[in-house]
């Protein structure tokens, strides 16, 4: 075997093997700090979580027991848990669809050769902005812009659009509809950024063939575009379902922090922070909403993206 | 024929850059009505509309600061825990990236398999195990709870993996092995200066990640003098400012204004970032 460390092997190898590497090992001692960073504010949290679930645990008192299954079954047993799990996918869905739609167009438009839109990276980085805001000052922006006093107020008066001003944050479709159209606003831009950089990775001779077969752009877009897209598509879908369904600042930040009116916009992490935060800490019952919400993302996201993946 | 499809396209085109308008009138205007207002009186806000700015920034400064809320304080806490989390997450990002993509050992496929798993995985829904477990080790409102998951952060490999994959050069690292160099040094005095402009797009969304952060903090920190800029917002939405919108309003454009500036200097580095977060070339 040739010895590593004898300076004739290695220059001997060298000229060999350029490429042939015996310190592979190396790698482990690479990665060994994100796994033991995984291990500990990672991995244990989750097991700690799912074991909290199964117990009665306070934050006030030292003493805790373990029960079983009766923190699920007390999150089904009234309504809240549901209708926190369905407003939260309410809220996704009305703010993916025109999302996807919205960037979809644009990203078409952008990226095409016989329109020759200007100045698509201004348009693209200006759409991109408020991504990066602070969702709390977001949401806590948009609660002063639709107070009773506030200029949304202010402006549809004056215009005639509304008779006298009204409480739109009292009002459970108008609030759901802000806390869509907010995450719609931060997202969009995030999406066209994927997908035009999906659209440009397209070889151009694709489009130039089926040109001179004669097909038609929606032609080209769904036979062409479309199928090429999917991984992205995907992606998109996936890191979308994953962020949404654990919705919290806009929705907790908008109105009074417990989903108000009428509970129409308390998601999931509401409920696991109002359990929480709880006179007593009821850090059981909050681990078994965390536990459940988990479950649930996690064997969607992971299903979406192999189901899809393998037909390709 | 031809001038019929040129007459379309010109149709088409004008359509475009209304809807682009209106759009980009959407987009802008809650973030001018923002920073207008930070300029204008409670009064003037009252009375009425405006899109110009006002000259009342100071006034309302100093009656923001003037109801015990200490803004600069959440700035300086917010802006050392960024800084912090960056720089964790972007050397460990590389460090454990470099390992995938240089050495070919054992069970390397599993774990970027694994990597690309955890991007997806909802690890937020783990904060209440997370929370008594610091507690437990006493990092209950200190600022290690919030910066040191940076050591293990999955997108940021993620990312780093795609970056270095397009820049490492093998022939460069064979070099620095002739030489003599150990292979940590070699990752330090080679890889890091080429990685330089994935470093900072990296650091730019940690940093941001960071700022934004409003839920962990939420959770982890509860001293009023440890307070990020994020919790103060929630203070800004109590019943102190309750009718000094001026104030709100000049308070919340100073926690969204750094992060306009950084990306108007960065936003080059930012858009090709996310483009290359998802694209696998």
């Amino acid at each position: 075997m040739v010895l590593e460390n004898s300076e004739g092997a290695q220059s001997r190898s060298k000229a060999l093997r350029p490429r042939r590497f015996k310190r592979n090992y190396y790698g482990y001692l690479f990665i060994a700090p994100f796994v033991i960073g995984f291990l500990i504010f990672g991995l244990y949290p989750v097991y700690n979580t799912l074991y909290l679930s199964f117990t009665d645990t306070t934050l006030l008192s030292s003493e805790s027991n373990f029960i079983g299954l009766k923190n699920f079954e007390r999150l089904f047993a009234d309504n809240v848990f549901v209708t926190a799990v369905k407003n939260t996918w309410l809220l996704w869905i009305l703010n993916f669809i025109p999302q996807i739609g919205v960037a979809m167009v644009l990203s078409v438009w952008f990226t095409s050769a016989r329109l020759k839109v200007r100045g698509v990276g201004v348009w693209r980085a200006i759409f991109f902005l408020p991504n990066l805001l602070m969702p709390a000052a977001i949401a806590a922006l948009f609660f002063s812009l639709f107070s009773f006093y506030g200029p949304v107020n202010q402006f549809m008066v004056r215009a005639g659009l509304l008779p006298e001003a009204m409480q739109f944050l009292q009002n459970a479709t108008i609030t759901r509809g802000l806390v869509v159209f907010i995450q719609w606003w931060m997202w969009f831009g995030s999406t066209i950024i994927i997908l035009m950089a999906g659209m440009t990775s397209i070889p151009l001779s694709l489009y130039e063939s089926a040109m001179v077969d004669g097909a038609s752009g929606m032609h080209m877009f769904r036979r062409i575009t479309l199928p090429l897209l999917k991984p992205i598509l995907i992606y998109i879908f996936v890191t979308s379902l994953v962020g949404g369904m654990q919705m919290f600042d806009i929705p907790y930040l908008l109105t009074d922090g417990r989903g108000s009116p009428s509970g129409s916009i308390m998601t999931n992490n509401i409920l696991m922070y109002l359990k929480f935060s709880s006179s007593k800490g009821h850090i059981g019952a909050a681990s078994s909403v965390g536990v459940l919400v988990f479950i649930m993302t996690t064997v969607c996201a992971l299903g979406i993206f192999y189901f899809l993946r393998e037909k390709d | 024929m031809l001038k019929n499809y040129n007459l379309n396209t010109k149709i088409i085109r004008g359509f475009i850059y209304v809807f682009l308008l209106v759009l980009l009138v959407i987009t802008i205007m809650p973030i001018w009505m923002l920073i207008v207002n930070a300029t204008r009186s409670t009064v003037e806000i009252q009375q009425g509309l405006s899109l110009l700015p006002s000259r009342h920034m100071f006034d309302n400064y100093n009656i923001l600061l003037g109801r015990g809320l200490n803004l600069w304080r959440g700035f300086f806490n917010s802006l050392f825990v960024a800084v912090a989390t960056t720089i964790i997450s972007v050397y460990f990002s590389l460090l454990t990236a470099y390992g995938i993509v240089v050495y070919d050992f054992k069970g390397k496929r599993l774990f970027s398999n694994f990597i690309v798993v955890l991007v997806m995985i909802p690890m937020q829904l783990s904060i209440v195990g997370f929370y008594q477990y610091m507690s437990k080790l006493g990092l209950t409102d200190n600022y290690a709870s919030l910066i040191l998951p940076a050591i293990a952060s999955a997108g940021g490999v993620f990312f780093g993996k795609q970056y270095l994959e397009s820049v490492v050069i093998q022939d460069l690292i064979d070099a620095g092995r002739v030489d003599g160099a150990s292979e940590i040094g070699i990752f330090h005095r080679i890889m890091m200066p080429l990685a330089v402009p994935g470093a900072v797009t990296l650091g730019i969304f940690a940093f941001v990640a960071s700022w934004n952060n409003f839920f962990n903090a939420f959770i982890l920190i509860s001293s009023i003098e440890k307070y990020t800029l994020p919790m103060l917002v929630q203070t800004l939405r109590g019943d102190v400012y309750r009718t000094e919108y001026g104030a709100i309003y000049l308070g919340l454009a100073i926690t969204i204004v750094p992060i306009i500036v950084i990306y108007a200097l960065f936003s080059r580095y930012i858009v090709s970032g996310i483009a290359m977060g998802s694209v696998k070339e």
